[in-house]
């Protein structure tokens, strides 16, 4: 309890559930602030009808804040790739407002760091707002990764997609949580989350929290989870193909994870963050 | 097409609301004392070793917080709930001996007639004890037992001290510990190695008093290879006071074992219903649940499974139905503690007129469960914005060796359906009405012919096409 107690809280889920389960409240790593470094935070604000690219690389350790005010008809696509080394934490927050048919593109990169602690909250405030989340994780060794993503639905006829692919190998863990929370009012609204969580090692510990809010009956929300280890089948084939078993898992996470990799626009940076993964889902086979 | 509302009316309660006049010989002090504990004991005629019990529990109770989650509770005032009332009957073993009054109420909701027609043995419960109970010779010559926990805790007390609160300790929440203290009446099942118990048991939990709690204990034990399906019925008439439901129930299902357990909960919407279910399966076990919560004003229940030898496999099936003034939180748990266990979830919940439903639940899988799979469904049907359906599910995999699935959808009636139904020839209310039906079927289609066709019953639905 005393060690409980020193641990500072960042973030928590919108609904708490069993407390032996761990899941509802993520703390801050050791080592790193308990408020953000004013240099740290980033404001970015999209005039109506504009549309801003922002790509952010964390190659340092930190803790991070990018606020984001999106105006109507406006569009963000805001890329944000996470690559600290092994030996650093990382803890970064993105909340967002979008206005009226304003849209959020989110591609997260959670590859870095001993600790990763991310949440993001994006809030579809405006009629007719969407919001297009693609994230990946990926943790090996002993790297622990808590995400906490929230998506609330506030205007009619908001549209959120939460797409979520990881890979979890060693002795690393991982929790994420999902939410989609419609609100009263948000009609015509639909919402998607999916996570896909591919399991390569015997030591790992995956814990998945796909949450689903709702005070308004004209919505349609679904969400999945799918955690296993490889199709057998696919690795067989693969393998029959003449490739070894690591280049084979290689292939079938990298095919995973191509959907979210394929949306960094920057061709450099995808190639750095594709050759820095290639290595570590291949380091140690 | 336009957009009209559904108004499902609420379920018809008629039946479960004619209140008996509280003729109890023994009403127990309001309240929760160490004095109110060791005269339910002593009324009892507890042993010992169950005296020390309570007491343990109690304790527990005293030093244990209310849950930081879920439904709030502070509507519950301990102070104001009388934890025993002792019926002016004694333990019947044939149905006329039962007195008039209590037998008019287990009659009415159709009792004694599942006995003769459908039935293997049948237990009654009004408010705290055990009134009536009975079993076919044929299964009483085979070995099975099937009481009273009272008569159990005397009668066969070596069996019940090995098994008691096992798998549901006292410092489990608060409301365990709250069962350990003041627990009455309730059913003990004993099922011996390799019998079959083909036709069902069935309990009935009836609370007639205001104000006053109800904890009984279920305590069912189905040895090697054999099987048995037990059915549990609860309901109350409403009051303007809270009443309170704090049962416990534990299941042991042994090697290459089956136990099916159903329940049709339709507590009156004054109760709050603060329940633990909880089973633990061999190796080639087989558990299956099948789960109706319709009543009640705050409901939190979540049946649990431990998967604890190897190929075990559990199988739930629950639909909850949420009207107005309702908040059930309602969901399963299942705990994979051995290699190739396999467990299916499948769930319904509906919500309506500023009812809350949430789905809530836990599938966990240990470090020694490899080749675990699990597949979880959990569907929510919303039929107005004045109410909310949550879900809430964790995932919790340890290992590689595990395949896991979860899907979840939250929507309403859809309009292409009834469109198409109505292109059909069919009107517009029994068209809504049809997709409603077809929504819970999964839940029908696994209850005995009787409750599928009750269940049916419990959802009429209207059409206010004024909007």
């Amino acid at each position: 309890m005393a060690e409980t107690e020193k641990k500072v809280a960042y973030s928590s889920i919108p609904m708490r559930t069993w407390r032996w389960l761990g899941i509802n409240t993520a703390y801050l790593p050791e080592h790193i602030p308990e408020t953000t470094p004013i240099e740290n935070v980033k404001n970015i604000k999209v005039e109506p009808g504009q549309t801003a690219n922002v790509t952010v690389v964390y190659r340092d350790e930190q803790r991070a804040e990018i606020h984001a005010d999106v105006g109507d008809g406006a569009t963000l696509n805001l890329i944000k790739v996470q690559i600290v080394g092994s030996d650093m934490n990382h803890v970064d927050s993105f909340d967002v407002k979008a206005g009226k048919e304003a849209h959020v593109n989110y591609t997260a990169v959670e590859v870095g760091g001993a600790t990763t602690e991310a949440k993001f909250n994006i809030d579809l405030a405006g009629d007719n707002s969407s919001a297009d989340v693609w994230a990946l994780y990926f943790g090996d060794k002993d790297r622990s990764i808590d995400l906490n993503y929230v998506i609330t639905q506030r205007g009619k006829n908001t549209d959120a997609n939460m797409q979520v692919r990881g890979a979890l190998k060693d002795k690393s863990q991982k929790i994420f949580r999902g939410t989609l929370d419609f609100l009263e009012g948000t009609k015509g609204s639909v919402g998607r989350e999916n996570e896909e969580a591919i399991l390569l090692n015997e030591g790992v510990r995956n814990r998945s929290v796909p949450i689903m809010l709702s005070h308004e009956e004209e919505v349609d929300g679904h969400h999945a989870v799918s955690i296993g280890k490889m199709d057998e089948e696919k690795l067989f084939y693969l393998m029959s193909r003449g490739l070894n078993l690591a280049e084979a898992q290689r292939l079938v996470v990298d095919a995973s994870f191509a959907p979210v990799l394929d949306r960094i626009t920057d061709e450099s940076l995808r190639t750095e963050v594709s050759d820095y993964l290639k290595g570590r889902i291949s380091d140690g086979e | 097409m336009e957009n009209k509302k559904n108004f499902i009316e609420d379920i018809e309660r008629t039946l479960y609301d004619i209140k008996d006049k509280d003729n109890s010989v023994y009403r127990e002090k309001v309240g929760l004392t160490e004095d109110i504990v060791r005269d339910i004991s002593e009324r009892k005629h507890d042993p010992k070793w169950m005296l020390d019990f309570r007491l343990k529990s109690l304790d527990i109770y005293n030093h244990t917080p209310l849950p930081t989650w879920g439904p709030d509770l502070s509507e519950l005032n301990m102070d104001e709930i009388t934890t025993y009332v002792q019926p002016d009957a004694k333990m019947a073993g044939k149905w006329d001996d039962v007195p008039d009054d209590i037998k008019n109420t287990f009659d009415r909701l159709g009792i004694p007639e599942a006995e003769k027609t459908s039935l293997a043995g049948v237990g009654a419960q009004y408010d705290s004890e055990v009134v009536y109970h009975s079993i076919q010779d044929r299964l009483t010559e085979q070995g099975v037992i099937y009481t009273d926990m009272e008569t159990a805790v005397r009668d066969y007390e070596d069996i019940v001290k090995e098994y008691f609160m096992k798998l549901v300790p006292p410092h489990d929440h608060k409301f365990a510990a709250l069962h350990g203290a003041v627990w009455s009446g309730g059913s003990f099942v004993y099922v011996p190695e390799g019998v079959q118990v083909k036709i069902p048991l069935q309990s009935y939990f009836r609370l007639n008093a205001p104000g006053a709690g109800q904890f009984e204990h279920t305590l069912i034990i189905v040895e090697k290879g054999a099987s048995c399906h037990f059915i549990e019925g609860c309901s109350a008439p409403k009051y303007n006071v809270t009443n309170l439901h704090a049962g416990c129930v534990e299941l042991f299902v042994k090697e290459g074992a089956r136990l099916r357990y159903s329940t049709i909960e339709n507590w009156s919407k004054n109760m709050m219903n603060l329940n633990t279910k909880r089973a633990l399966i061999e190796k080639d076990g087989i558990m299956e649940w099948v789960s109706g919560s319709f009543g009640s004003h705050v409901s939190c229940l979540y049946p649990s499974t431990i998967l604890h030898g190897e190929n075990a496999t559990c199988d739930f099936t629950g639909v909850t139905f949420a009207g107005c003034g309702q908040n059930l939180d309602t969901g399963a748990t299942v705990i994979h503690a051995a290699p190739h266990t396999s467990a299916t979830i499948n769930t319904r919940t509906i919500s309506k007129d500023g009812g809350k439903a949430t789905y809530r639940s836990a599938v966990k899988v240990t470090k020694n469960a490899p080749y675990a799979k699990c597949s979880v469904n959990c569907e929510s049907l919303m039929l107005d914005s004045e109410s909310r359906s949550d879900t809430l599910p964790v995932m919790d995999i340890e290992g590689d060796e595990a395949d896991i699935g979860h899907e979840a959808r939250i929507g309403r009636i859809s309009d292409d359906a009834v469109f198409y139904l109505m292109s059909r020839g069919i009107d517009e209310n029994e068209a809504r009405a049809m997709i409603v039906r077809g929504f819970v079927e999964p839940v029908a289609k696994a209850l005995p012919l009787e409750y599928a066709v009750e269940m049916n019953n419990l959802v009429n639905i209207e059409l206010d096409s004024t909007k």
